[in-house]
Formats: C-alpha cells, sequence, structure tokens
C-alpha cells in the first residue's frame, strides 16, 4: 500500500510507476511536483521510476484559480 | 469544359480533339512563349487568322497558340503541322507570303526556314535542326503541340491517364515507391530523390497525424534561366497533374504554387488551367468524383532569389521575410505552418505524370547509373537546360541526362560562333562552376557536376568565349550573390562582400601577394559555415576558377595583365602599323576622338583620351585594333 | 511521452542529453564554453553568427554544425573546438572585426577565438562605433517572443542588412517595454526616457524580464496561458471534479470536451497576438476571438472582435448546463457589450433555471422561456431583456439575493431549498468553482470580504488535492496569508496572473508548503515594488501593508452591515448536497466521509438521514473554520476587527475605532 498526499491509500503492485499512480488519481494538471519520500521526481522519470512498497508519495499541484 | 468530367470520359474527350482537328488540312502552330510574344507572337496569330479568313481557309486550317518552344532567339516561330514545317524570324509581312505560296501554293517558304549558321543549308523541318535533333522530350513533351490554355488538348495527348490509374488502384505507397524506383531527383538543384522525399513526408504526416503540404518551387531566380516559366507556359496541366498525384501519394489535400512576379504570361496561363482543372473536376473537391480532393493556390514571390532556397520560400508563403532557417529539422517534417510539406520543383512535378504513366523503369532508362534500387545511384530521366552566352543556338534544350557537355554545346548549340574558341561553360546559376575545355567529355548528370566543383543547379548553361576574363566572371556571379545573399548569417553577407572587394581589386590592378590564400580561406569559411546552400554554394565560381584558370588570376596580380583582355584598368588598345589602311572607320565611332590619323596612313590612338571602350576593335575590318 | 535520452561525447567527455535539446545546452552543461554572439538563453536561436559552430561525427561521417539550433537526435561526438573549428571561428572574427572593430563584445569573442585584427576584412562599411549593431537578432526575438509584438525587424538584404521598425520610422505601435534594450549586447538600442521615473529602473526591468523569459520559454509546457488563457483549466477543473455544472450541483459533464480550451484554441482564440489587458504583459492571456459572426441581438449578423472566453466565461456556461462554444462566445459578447458581469449572469440564470426545473417559476413567470439547463437560445434571449428592461429578463438582472427573497416571500416551492441553491453571499453571485469538498476555500469564497469571489483566496488544490493544510489551523493561516497576498496585487495595480499561472522551471526545488507561494515570483513583485519607491519590502511588510487595507475595506463592510458572522455564512450548494440526485451523484465519496470520518455505517441509513448527518457534520466543520480564521486575522468571533489587532495596525482614527469589536 502507497500513500498519496496523506489522502489517498493505493494497493501496491510489483512495478507500479509514478506514472501510474497519477494516472489512477486523473492527476493530469500541468503544474506538478511529485516526491517520493523525500526525493524529487523529474516529469521525464515519472514512467521509468518505481514507487516502493509502504511509500508516501506527495503529489503537489500548483494551482490558485483565477 | 464546364461540367466534371468522368473517368471513363478521357478517351472520348481525347476522340473528340482529334476529330476535330481532322476537320482541317493541317494546323497552324503559332508560338505564344514569352519570348515569341516579345518578338510580335500574338500579332503574328491574329494576322494569320486574318490572312486564312481573306483567303477563305479558316476552315481547312486551324491556328493554334502553343508555349514556348525552347528556340526563342529564332523566334517568333509557326510550325505547320502535321509536315511539322519550321518557320522562324517572321515579321508581320512574312504572313502573307506564308499563306499564299505555302497553304495556298503547297509550296513551303524556303526563305523563312532555318539555316544551319555553319553550313548554311536549309532545315525545312524541326527535326532536321540541329539544336532539336538531340533533344529528347519528357518534361517538355507537350511543347508546341497544344494549346496550354485548352485541358482538352492535353487530355488527348494523354494527361490525366496517370491520375485515373492511380486514384482507381488507390495505392499510394505504390505511387511513392513508383517514384523512387523511376529514380527522379529534383530538378530544382539539390537533386534530393522525389520519392525519398515524398515517403518522409507521408512518414511524418502519419507519425504527427496532421495536415501535409505539397508545393511547387516556381521562383526560377537564376538570371537567364527560363526552364520552368516555359514548363508553365506550354504545358500548365502537367504541373497541376503531377502535384495533383503527388498530393495523393502522401496525403495532401492543399497544394501550393511558389510564383515569381515576373513570370505574368505564366501565371495568367497557370490561373486558367487550375480555372479549367477545378470545373472539369480534376482538382478540388471530389476528384473525378472520388472523395480524393485536392485545391491548389497561388503564392507570388516578389523575385527574390533566395526566396527560391526551401526554407525562405516557406517563410515567405507564411508572410515573413524570405529568410532560410538552420534545416537540422526537415521540411518535410515541419515545413510550411510547421506542417510536413513536400516542396518539388516545376520540373520534377511535370515529370511525374509520364513516369506514372510510363512506368519508372521507361524513366530510369533514360540517363546514367543503375537506379532502380537506389535513386541515388545515377541521374536518371532528361533535363531541361537553358542554354545561353556564346553558342549559336540558344534557347531551351531538354536532353538525357549523361549527355556530355560537348554534345550540348557543339551539337545541339551549334558551337561557339564568330571564329572565336570555347573556354568555358559555367553551370547551374550564379553559384555554379565554370568547366573548361579539357572536360567538354564530361557526361552531365548530378554527381559528375559537383565532382567538378560545379552543380546542376537548375540547368542554366552559360557559354563563354575565350573573350571572357575568368576573374570578371567570377567577380560577377560574387556580385551577384552579395546582391542576393539575405544576409543573415555572417560569413555569407561578410564574407561574400570581403571576395568581391578582393576580386574587384584583382580586376582593378590592385591584386595583392596572398590575395588568392585570402580568397581560398574566405570561399572555405562561407562554404563550411554558412546558414544556407545560398553561402553554401556562392564560393563556386571562384573556386572554380581559381581550380581551372589560375594562371588567368596570376596574370592580373603579378603583371597587372587581363589575358583576355576585358578588365579595362589592364588592357589597352593599338593600332598596328602593317594592318591598318588608313581607311578612317574608327576615327567617328570612337567616343572620346582619341583616333587621329591621314587618310591611307596609320592611324594612332591616343592613350590618355581612350576610355577602353573597345569600339575601334569591333569596327575595323582589318583586324588592325590590338587589346593587351 | 517523456523524451529520450541519448548519449553523446563532447571533448572526450560523456554526456547524456534529452533527444531534440539544443546541442549547446549539452555543450554548456559540460563546462565548456563556445564563442557566441547570436545565442540568448532565454529565446529561440538565431543561428546567424555561425561562431558556435562545432565538428560533429554520426556513423563515421563528420560535419560542422552549429551547436545553438542544432538538436540532439542521436549518438554522436562531438568536437567543440577541432583545428577546423578553429580555423572558420578565426575567420569570423575578423569579419566582425573588420566591419565593428570597437564593439567590446566582439572584441571579447574575437580574442577568445585568437583574433585580435581585422584589418583584413576592412571596408568603407566598417563602423567604428562601439555601440554598434551587430546584427545579433536578439532585440527581433525579444520584441517577439517576451511580448508578441514584432516591432522590430531587419530590412535589406545581404551586406546592407539593418534592424528597422516599419518604414524605417519610429512605430507608434512600439510600446516602450524595453525589452529589446535589455537583450542587447551591445548598447545599440537605449531607452531614453522612463516615463513612471522609477527609482531603480533597471531592478524593475531585471525582475521583469524573467517574467518574460520563463513567458517565452515556460508557458508552451506549462498552463499555455499565451494559447488559450485562463481557459486552459476548463478540462482540469473538469476532471477533478470543480467545473461548476448545473448550478453547481455537480464539478464535471461528458460535454465539457466541446468547450475546452482545445476547441477555444483551434477555432476561436486568435493565437499569436499580444491579446493583453495592458501593454508589455508578455503573458497576455486575455485572449480574443476575431471575426465572430453574432447571431441574436441587436448586433445580428455583424462580426465582432469579442474578448475572452476566459476560464469564468466558459464555467459560468457549464453552469447553465451550456456547452455549444457558439453561444459561449456570443454571450460573452452582450455580457461585455451590455455592461453585465458574466460571472453574476452565469450564476443567476443557474439559480433561475435550477428553479425552473424544480417548478418554484414556470413559463408563466418567465415570460413563456423555457429556462431549463442548457437552453442557450432563452438564455441570450434573457440577456437581451435585461439590456432593454424589459420582461423576465429585469427580474433576472436584481441578482440572486433579491429573487430568493422575492420568491420565498411569495411562497413558492421550499423556501429552505430557495436559500440553499442561490450562491450568493452578500448578495453577490458565485465564480465559477465548486467548493464542496474543500473546507478552505468555503471560507476562501464566504468570507471574502466582497463576497464570494476567489480573488482573496483559492485555496481547492491546497486543501483538497495536496492535503497541505490539514488542520483548523494550517487552513486558517491561508486564510490569512493569501487573502493579504491577493489584496496587495491589488493595492499596487499589478496583475496576479503572472505570480502563478507560470512557475519558475525550478520551483520544485522548495518544499511544497513554501513551493506554494512561488518564493521567486513573490520576490518578483517585491523587486518591483523597490525598483519603483526604493523601499526595500519582505514578507512580513508586505503583509502588513495589505493588513491594513484588508481590515479597512471589513469595517466598511461591517458599516454597510455585510461584515458579520451571518454574511460569511455560504448557501448549504457551496457546503455539500443538498439534493438526492446531488448526494448520489456521489455516494461513493458521501458515505465513504460518514464511514471514516464519523464513523457511521451508511449501509444501514436512509438516504435522508445520510443526507442530514452530512449536512450536520459539513456545517459544523465549517463553523470551526470560520472560528480559526477569525481568530488568526485578529477578528472577534462575529468576524469583526478588535481594537487591538486596528492599535496593532497603526489604525487609530476614532470612527473607525468605533466600529471595531472589543
Ligand atoms: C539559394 C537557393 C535558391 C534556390 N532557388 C530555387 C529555384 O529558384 N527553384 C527551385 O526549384 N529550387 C530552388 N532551390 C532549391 C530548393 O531549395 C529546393 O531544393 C527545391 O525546390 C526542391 O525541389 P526538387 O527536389 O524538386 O528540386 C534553391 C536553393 C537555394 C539554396
Ligand atoms: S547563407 Fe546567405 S542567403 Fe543563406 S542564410 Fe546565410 S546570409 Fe542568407
Ligand atoms: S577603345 Fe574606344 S575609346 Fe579607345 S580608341 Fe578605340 S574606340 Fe576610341
Ligand atoms: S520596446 Fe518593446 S515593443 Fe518596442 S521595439 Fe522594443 S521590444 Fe518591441
Ligand atoms: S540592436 Fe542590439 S540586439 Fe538588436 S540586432 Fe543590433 S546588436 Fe543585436
Ligand atoms: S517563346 Fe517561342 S521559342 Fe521560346
Ligand atoms: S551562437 Fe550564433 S550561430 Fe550559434
Amino acid at each position: 500500500m502507497i500513500r498519496v498526499n496523506n489522502l489517498h491509500d493505493i494497493p501496491w503492485r510489483e512495478g507500479l510507476t509514478v506514472q501510474d499512480v497519477l494516472d489512477h488519481l486523473k492527476y493530469s494538471y500541468a503544474l506538478i511536483t511529485v516526491t517520493l519520500g523525500d526525493e524529487l521526481v523529474e516529469p521525464e522519470r515519472y514512467a521509468d521510476t518505481s514507487v516502493p512498497d509502504g511509500c508516501a508519495m506527495t503529489v503537489f499541484h500548483l494551482a490558485h484559480g483565477g | 469544359m464546364t461540367n466534371p468530367i468522368s473517368m471513363n470520359q478521357l478517351e472520348t474527350i481525347a476522340a473528340d480533339v482529334h476529330a476535330e482537328q481532322a476537320k482541317y488540312r493541317g494546323m497552324l502552330m503559332v508560338c505564344n512563349g514569352t519570348g515569341c510574344v516579345a518578338a510580335k507572337g500574338f500579332e503574328i496569330k491574329k494576322i494569320l487568322n486574318d490572312k486564312l479568313a481573306e483567303h477563305g481557309l479558316q476552315d481547312q486550317w486551324l491556328v493554334v497558340g502553343t508555349g514556348c518552344n525552347g528556340f526563342c532567339a529564332v523566334g517568333p516561330i509557326v510550325v505547320v503541322q502535321p509536315e511539322g514545317i519550321f518557320y522562324q524570324k517572321l515579321k508581320e509581312k512574312d504572313v502573307e507570303t506564308l499563306v499564299t505560296e505555302h497553304l495556298v501554293g503547297g509550296k513551303p517558304v524556303e526563305k523563312l526556314m532555318h539555316k544551319n549558321p555553319v553550313t548554311g543549308a536549309i532545315n525545312p523541318k524541326m527535326e532536321d535542326i540541329s539544336f532539336f535533333t538531340k533533344q529528347q522530350l519528357v518534361a517538355l513533351r507537350n511543347k508546341g503541340l497544344i494549346d496550354p490554355e485548352n485541358l482538352d488538348h492535353y487530355i488527348a495527348r494523354g494527361g490525366y491517364t496517370a491520375l485515373r490509374r492511380v486514384i482507381t488502384e488507390n495505392r499510394p505507397g505504390d505511387v511513392i515507391a513508383e517514384i523512387t524506383r523511376s529514380g527522379l531527383r529534383g530538378r530544382g538543384g539539390g537533386g534530393f530523390p522525389a520519392g525519398v522525399k515524398w515517403a518522409s513526408g507521408r512518414k511524418a504526416m502519419e507519425r504527427r497525424g496532421c495536415e501535409i503540404y505539397v508545393v511547387c518551387n516556381a521562383d526560377e531566380g537564376d538570371p537567364g534561366a527560363f526552364m520552368d516559366r516555359s514548363i508553365i507556359e506550354s504545358d500548365p496541366y502537367a504541373v497541376i497533374e503531377g502535384m495533383t498525384l503527388g498530393a495523393f501519394a502522401v496525403g495532401a489535400s492543399e497544394g501550393f504554387i511558389y510564383i515569381r512576379k515576373e513570370y505574368p504570361l505564366a501565371l495568367v496561363r497557370l490561373n486558367k488551367a487550375l480555372d479549367a482543372a477545378r470545373a472539369a473536376g480534376l482538382l478540388g473537391g471530389g476528384i473525378f468524383g472520388t472523395d480524393f480532393s485536392f485545391e491548389i493556390r497561388i503564392h507570388r514571390g516578389a523575385g527574390a532569389f533566395v526566396c527560391g532556397e526551401s526554407s525562405a520560400l516557406m517563410a515567405s508563403m507564411a508572410g515573413r521575410a524570405g529568410e532560410p532557417r538552420a534545416k537540422y529539422v526537415h521540411n518535410v517534417e515541419y515545413g510550411f505552418r510547421d506542417k510536413p510539406t513536400v516542396l518539388n520543383n516545376v520540373e520534377t512535378w511535370a515529370n511525374v505524370p509520364p513516369i506514372l504513366e510510363k512506368g519508372a523503369a521507361w524513366f530510369a532508362g533514360m540517363g546514367t547509373g543503375d537506379v532502380k534500387d537506389n535513386p541515388w545511384n545515377g541521374s536518371s530521366g532528361t533535363k531541361v537546360f537553358s542554354l545561353v552566352g556564346k553558342v549559336r543556338n540558344t534557347g531551351l534544350v531538354e536532353v538525357p541526362m549523361g549527355i556530355t557537355l560537348r554534345e550540348i554545346i557543339e551539337d545541339v548549340g551549334g558551337g561557339v560562333p564568330d571564329g572565336r574558341t570555347f573556354k568555358a561553360v559555367q553551370t547551374g546559376g550564379p553559384s555554379g562552376g565554370c568547366i573548361p575545355a579539357s572536360h567538354l567529355d564530361m557526361p552531365v548528370d548530378f554527381d559528375s557536376l559537383t565532382e567538378l566543383g560545379s552543380m546542376m543547379g537548375s540547368g542554366g548553361m552559360i557559354v563563354m568565349d575565350d573573350r571572357t576574363c575568368m576573374v570578371d566572371v567570377a567577380r560577377y556571379f560574387v556580385d551577384f550573390l552579395v546582391d542576393e545573399s539575405c544576409g543573415k548569417c555572417t560569413p555569407c553577407r561578410e564574407g561574400l562582400f570581403a571576395l568581391s572587394r578582393i576580386l574587384r581589386r584583382i580586376c582593378d590592378g590592385h591584386g595583392e601577394e596572398g590575395d588568392l590564400d585570402m580568397l581560398e580561406a574566405i570561399c572555405d569559411t562561407v562554404r563550411e559555415t554558412s546558414l544556407c546552400q545560398l553561402g553554401g554554394s556562392a564560393p563556386n565560381p571562384v573556386l572554380s576558377t581559381l581550380k581551372f584558370f589560375r594562371d588567368e588570376y596570376e596574370a592580373h596580380i603579378h603583371e597587372k595583365r587581363c589575358p583576355a583582355g576585358v578588365c579595362k584598368p589592364l588592357i589597352s588598345y593599338r593600332i598596328l602599323e602593317p594592318e591598318c589602311t588608313g581607311c578612317g572607320a574608327c576615327v567617328k565611332p570612337c567616343p572620346t576622338a582619341a583616333i587621329t590619323g591621314e587618310k591611307k596612313k596609320t592611324h594612332t590612338i591616343d592613350a590618355e583620351k581612350c576610355i577602353r571602350c573597345g569600339i575601334c576593335f569591333e569596327v575595323c575590318k582589318f583586324h588592325a585594333v590590338e587589346v593587351k | 511521452m517523456a523524451p529520450e535520452k541519448i548519449d553523446i561525447t563532447i571533448n572526450d567527455k560523456k554526456v547524456t542529453v534529452l533527444e531534440d535539446s539544443m546541442l549547446i545546452k549539452a555543450v554548456i552543461g559540460a563546462g565548456i564554453a563556445l564563442p557566441t554572439l547570436c545565442y540568448h538563453k532565454d529565446l529561440t536561436p538565431n543561428g546567424t553568427c555561425r561562431l558556435c559552430v562545432c565538428e560533429i561525427e554520426i556513423k563515421g561521417k563528420k560535419r560542422l554544425v552549429t551547436a545553438c539550433n542544432y538538436p540532439v537526435r542521436q549518438e554522436m561526438t562531438v568536437w567543440t573546438s577541432s583545428e577546423r573549428v578553429q580555423k572558420h571561428r578565426k575567420l569570423l572574427a575578423q569579419m566582425y572585426l573588420g566591419r565593428w572593430p570597437n564593439v567590446p563584445v566582439i572584441q571579447d569573442v574575437a580574442r577568445r577565438c585568437g583574433v585580435t585584427d581585422g584589418a583584413a576584412f576592412a571596408s568603407d562599411l566598417t563602423d567604428p562605433n562601439p555601440k554598434a549593431c551587430i546584427l545579433c537578432g536578439h532585440c527581433v526575438k525579444a520584441c517577439d517572443e517576451f511580448i508578441q509584438e514584432r516591432i522590430l525587424d531587419f530590412a535589406g538584404r545581404g551586406i546592407l542588412r539593418h534592424l528597422t521598425m516599419p518604414f524605417g520610422e519610429s512605430d507608434p505601435h512600439c510600446i516602450g517595454c524595453t525589452s529589446c534594450a535589455h537583450v542587447c549586447p551591445t548598447g545599440a538600442i537605449q531607452i531614453i526616457d522612463d516615463t513612471n521615473h522609477p527609482v531603480d529602473p533597471d531592478m524593475i526591468r531585471r525582475h521583469g524580464m524573467k517574467v518574460n523569459a520563463e513567458m517565452a520559454t515556460l508557458d508552451k509546457n506549462q498552463c499555455c496561458m499565451r494559447e488559450v488563457g485562463t481557459a486552459n483549466i476548463v478540462e482540469v477543473m473538469d476532471r477533478y471534479d470543480l467545473l461548476p455544472v448545473h448550478n453547481y450541483k455537480f464539478g464535471q459533464h461528458p460535454d465539457t470536451y466541446k468547450v475546452d480550451s482545445q476547441v477555444l484554441r483551434k477555432k476561436y482564440f486568435t493565437q499569436n497576438n499580444p491579446d493583453a489587458c495592458w501593454f508589455g504583459c508578455s503573458m497576455s492571456c486575455a485572449k480574443a476571438v476575431d471575426g465572430f459572426e453574432l447571431k441574436t441581438g441587436p448586433y445580428k449578423g455583424h462580426r465582432v472582435t469579442v474578448d475572452g472566453p476566459e476560464y469564468e466565461t466558459v464555467g459560468a456556461c457549464t453552469n447553465m448546463g451550456c456547452f455549444d462554444p457558439d453561444f459561449i462566445v456570443e454571450f460573452n459578447f452582450y455580457c461585455d457589450t451590455y455592461g453585465i458581469d458574466i460571472i453574476s449572469a452565469g450564476t443567476g440564470m443557474a439559480f433561475v433555471m435550477e428553479c425552473f426545473e424544480a417548478g418554484v417559476i414556470t413559463t408563466a413567470d418567465t415570460g413563456g422561456l423555457e429556462l431549463r439547463f442548457g437552453a442557450c437560445d432563452e438564455v441570450l434571449e434573457c440577456i437581451h431583456q435585461m439590456s432593454r428592461g424589459e420582461g423576465f429578463g429585469v427580474e433576472v438582472g436584481q441578482g440572486v439575493r433579491q429573487l430568493k427573497e422575492k420568491w420565498i416571500r411569495e411562497g413558492r416551492g421550499d423556501a429552505q431549498f430557495i436559500r440553499d441553491i442561490g450562491m450568493e453571499v452578500k448578495g453577490l453571485e458565485y465564480s465559477e468553482y465548486v467548493p464542496k469538498e474543500s473546507l478552505a476555500q468555503q471560507a476562501g469564497y464566504a468570507m471574502a470580504v466582497k463576497g464570494p469571489q476567489h480573488d482573496e483566496a483559492w485555496l481547492i488544490f491546497m486543501d483538497m488535492v495536496n492535503n497541505q493544510i490539514p488542520s483548523f489551523e494550517d487552513k486558517a493561516e491561508a486564510l490569512y496569508y493569501f487573502p493579504l497576498w491577493r489584496t496587495w496585487f491589488g493595492l499596487h495595480g499589478l496583475c496576479k496572473i503572472v505570480w502563478n499561472d507560470v512557475a519558475p522551471a525550478d520551483n520544485k526545488k522548495y518544499a511544497p508548503q513554501q513551493a506554494a507561494k512561488i518564493p521567486e515570483h513573490v520576490d518578483n513583485y517585491f523587486k518591483f515594488f523597490e525598483g519603483m519607491t526604493g523601499e526595500k519590502l519582505d514578507e512580513e511588510k508586505m503583509l502588513a501593508q495589505s493588513a491594513r487595507v484588508h481590515n479597512l475595506q471589513r469595517l466598511m463592510s461591517v458599516l454597510f452591515g455585510f461584515g458579520t458572522r451571518a454574511e460569511d455564512t455560504p448557501p448549504y450548494r457551496s457546503l455539500g448536497p443538498v439534493t438526492e440526485e446531488e448526494y448520489l451523484s456521489r455516494a461513493e465519496r458521501y458515505d465513504g466521509q460518514l464511514r471514516s470520518v464519523l464513523g457511521l455505517d451508511p449501509e444501514k441509513m436512509t438516504l435522508d438521514e445520510k443526507r442530514a448527518t452530512l449536512r450536520t457534520h459539513r456545517e459544523s466543520q465549517y463553523q470551526k473554520v470560520m472560528d480559526a480564521a477569525y481568530a488568526r486575522r485578529g477578528w472577534s468571533q462575529n468576524g469583526i476587527p478588535t481594537k487591538a489587532r486596528l492599535r496593532e495596525l497603526g489604525i487609530d482614527l476614532p470612527e473607525l475605532l468605533a466600529l471595531a469589536a472589543d
């Protein structure tokens, strides 16, 4: 199980990537920042960075409305 | 024609045209290309019609205005078909003679025919004229044979059967493969295999899932070149059908013709042809009643040489300044409007219908190399050249690739006139190179010309005789390029300007030690670091003349002498004692009254007053004036 | 799709680069300097000086390329100063020196190429001016790419090339943004007048240029503000269930794709124009639709330019259930033309439509208009009536609060229902976001001094998606900081959009709490202030400046009777599902909350019980957030600024203190 934004629990599976999690949560906003634990993940690496089991992931949306 | 035509109507239309023409005893093909029009071609056509009416022959002879026959130097031209009697340099008053003697009297008029410039023999028919005998017509297949403003004429000559076949078979990939196998390489200068370009375009279009455009480059900026203009003027449908075929193959539904503003007649014919094709359902929505649609729009260029370069052309089409951009990303991927764009030259497009009509093997059978598996492996087909300069027959010629320079210049061109000798031929437009006599037996194709430091370019060919100074020639072309460089990149802008200054200095007799090294160094940097091929090829005239005529440069620099007697600051005129008969013919024409002398005694030239115009040299019948 | 990575070798050093990135980036990244005269890191490459030429080898074939505009697409070996390269660079440097011998950047580059003398290229065009234009093209690109004006370009072919404005005249369209002068490497373009007489114009310019550069280089991969303006979030809001649909009942609709920013970009918005609110804004998010043919109203058949539509306009329309882009543009045009606020019109109509569908009003009231959700033509007719002062339009024009009170007074339908769904606070209609799932935003809306506008605080993502402000204290802090920060823009006549609708590429280096503020952009504003006034600013000072005004505004609100806890309380539609339909549409979410937050078993409850329980819970949560926010702001529990807070802010006018709480 991994926890995203201390809000959503997502079942873990072998090979789960950052991109999979984003897709699962339908997080598609352009200005987001992803961290795994304390480590920042660059957008180019979403697809090939795997998420370890039990990990705390944050997906930070930078948006403040119009 | 105002109704869309269906596929099975082509033969009927052709039959109708033939039946219509068969009602006449013959046809009078009046050349109405730009050259002949300038020599009153339109008037000749009108008078012909009037005279026929006067003699009541209007139902027996059909007058047809055609495009350029390529032999503009002898225009205006009228060819009487079906015999093919070729009349040239017609004056308005000659028409009456032609009608009464030939058409009424049945006796062809010898004095209006072409004479062999060397032997003086009369050549009654086109095929008798050496200018035409070695030519092989593909791109110009319909020149002089059809009325370029009549779509039915084009169809009667087999037009649109290729498009019908291609649309019926509906295998765009096969069309591209056929063009690739034919070995057709771009006629606009680069010699890039058309099929390969189309394939990349189609691939980019599919990968990006966006529109693709086809564009016809009719900018033709080379000074003296008029191949493309003539093709459009004599057979506009060939270009339109070619583009339509290309559009079908690559998946385009929009095409553009970029044509220079100085081609008003070509533009008129093109617009008429586009309208007629649209009205006949051969252009626009639902071609031949299928769901294939293709529209062509015209963009007019303001006439800058650099706008012929592909990326500058597309910038100009988009309304921006006609400046090239780096082509690390190709136009077939990101071209006009940033969409995949297939650009080909007028002549390239005009070759497409016959290739698809007669097959790749037929086309590949002409020319050099074996291009069946690799289009880079040779130069197939024919090439249209504009042959000008010091040859007897100047004009437009279409010859098979691989023909030698000697055949073009001596056989087709009739050799160098006025008893002078051949010195060099400049091929490939302003940034081509000069090829000396020692290489006259070289076959003309893309790769051999490049190997010699020149290029095919779009097909300009300027013949020079022994009275041509090669340093002056280099200077002339470099100056042209200094004016035509867009000025965007530093080596071309600053480097060509520096070349021009050095060349001028040499021609003026101020050449210095080290100038030739400097010329070479600048040429090297301009060639290797310029942004586009204008700069990339601009050093050719300098490098090729330096290579083949270095002694002329050295004579200018070290001996302050122009061996060809052209560079004014370096020459002087003198009257030779034994030859001068004292006739005085040179005295009057001399603009500065520099010549004096008593009748029947040797005359002299006052070097102070002489401005080296060369008039006395030309007028003296006794070759008594010497230039050194 | 993520770009491929490619390994290349530069001068024997192995580096990895992203496919299609320019070679020069890799070279600079490898710590190797290249001489350049036409490269600027924030502008697209010119590729004209040719000094950056490098030799590359691909599959055994060597060639020269210019590093600044050569996109790396395959493995290769690169030499940045091979003999061949050096030879050409020397000559190019001489050409430059020959033409412009005294320009410092040229002298410097030439020296780096090992050249000090350009005599061989001297001519009568040699220009001794040390501030000569060297045709680098930076200004042309800056004018185009930074602010999309395209006032400058080159004219003249070949050696006659020179920089000019159209027709060689001083072009009145030049807005004096000074971008060109800022990027000019020689000083050929100079600023002769800073009309507003700032204390330190250069400080303002330096920070403004940072924004320009971000807009030119980052926006197309971030929010695409230049292409579609604020409408870029239409599809974002839909995906996150925040786009108001049918008077805020729902946050999503299957037809959103018909009106999203892709549609606007492709079919409506004019592209590549500086459609900005004010001259020189490099973001230019205002956008416009040109040549739009109107189908209704007094200008029917006219082709007009429409300013917008921006996000709120689209949201106002989806809120009315109208998913026809032509309608949106037309509605936009007529609201603007009649001087009607689009948000109030949209939210007001949405309320009317829901009342119509619920039978609160009928065609007898509307003058025959079937005002159901999605009734585009009827909406336009109503707007036209409003402008003419006729019919039902006049009634709608009174606004939601008046309608609510009237219809309740007239005893139509269920008063509670009408109160719950009439989306206004303090008499102002809500702007176009669904705040139901974000407690902080419910307060952000309802506590805003002027009414439920998000220009004090937009906390939805921070709260609901990022879960950055989980506790009441966190929310209160956000409800303290952001309204003050946003008020500060308004006070200084500065726009909020460039603060956070583009972010510096490395904004992620900050921890999320900090990152949300976009510290570098906050600093830009501080520097604008300092450059203009000469006074240094920091967060504390900024908050103090703003708090004085914010509290004054609140006191005015108190004076007019709107500054109270009651007036800060929103209609229930803003907090939770009002109707059964609404609850059922998101049943999983609501049931889940009952289970996890309240420890109840929704299986064992009736729908009415579930709705009532959720409502009680959410309303009490809202009260708590208000308590916390009032405390943080130094206001009484009735929402009135305290005397102590006013004194702390240096506000001591007796008339004002008289309004304050103890
Ligand atoms: C300076 C310059 C001028 C050119 N002018 C022409 C021209 O006038 N007509 C033309 O067809 N191609 C011209 N070209 C070549 C075009 O860039 C391009 O290669 C060609 O149109 C492609 O068509 P093709 O493959 O059928 O030859 C020019 C190239 C350069 C570098
Ligand atoms: S090589 Fe010459 S024509 Fe081509 S871009 Fe450079 S300056 Fe312009
Ligand atoms: S060259 Fe010209 S100017 Fe000189 S003598 Fe002959 S005619 Fe006269
Ligand atoms: S000041 Fe601004 S608008 Fe004017 S020319 Fe310079 S960059 Fe363009
Ligand atoms: S004015 Fe300055 S920025 Fe513009 S081209 Fe000239 S040197 Fe470059
Ligand atoms: S125009 Fe008649 S031959 Fe060229
Ligand atoms: S930096 Fe000028 S060409 Fe690359």
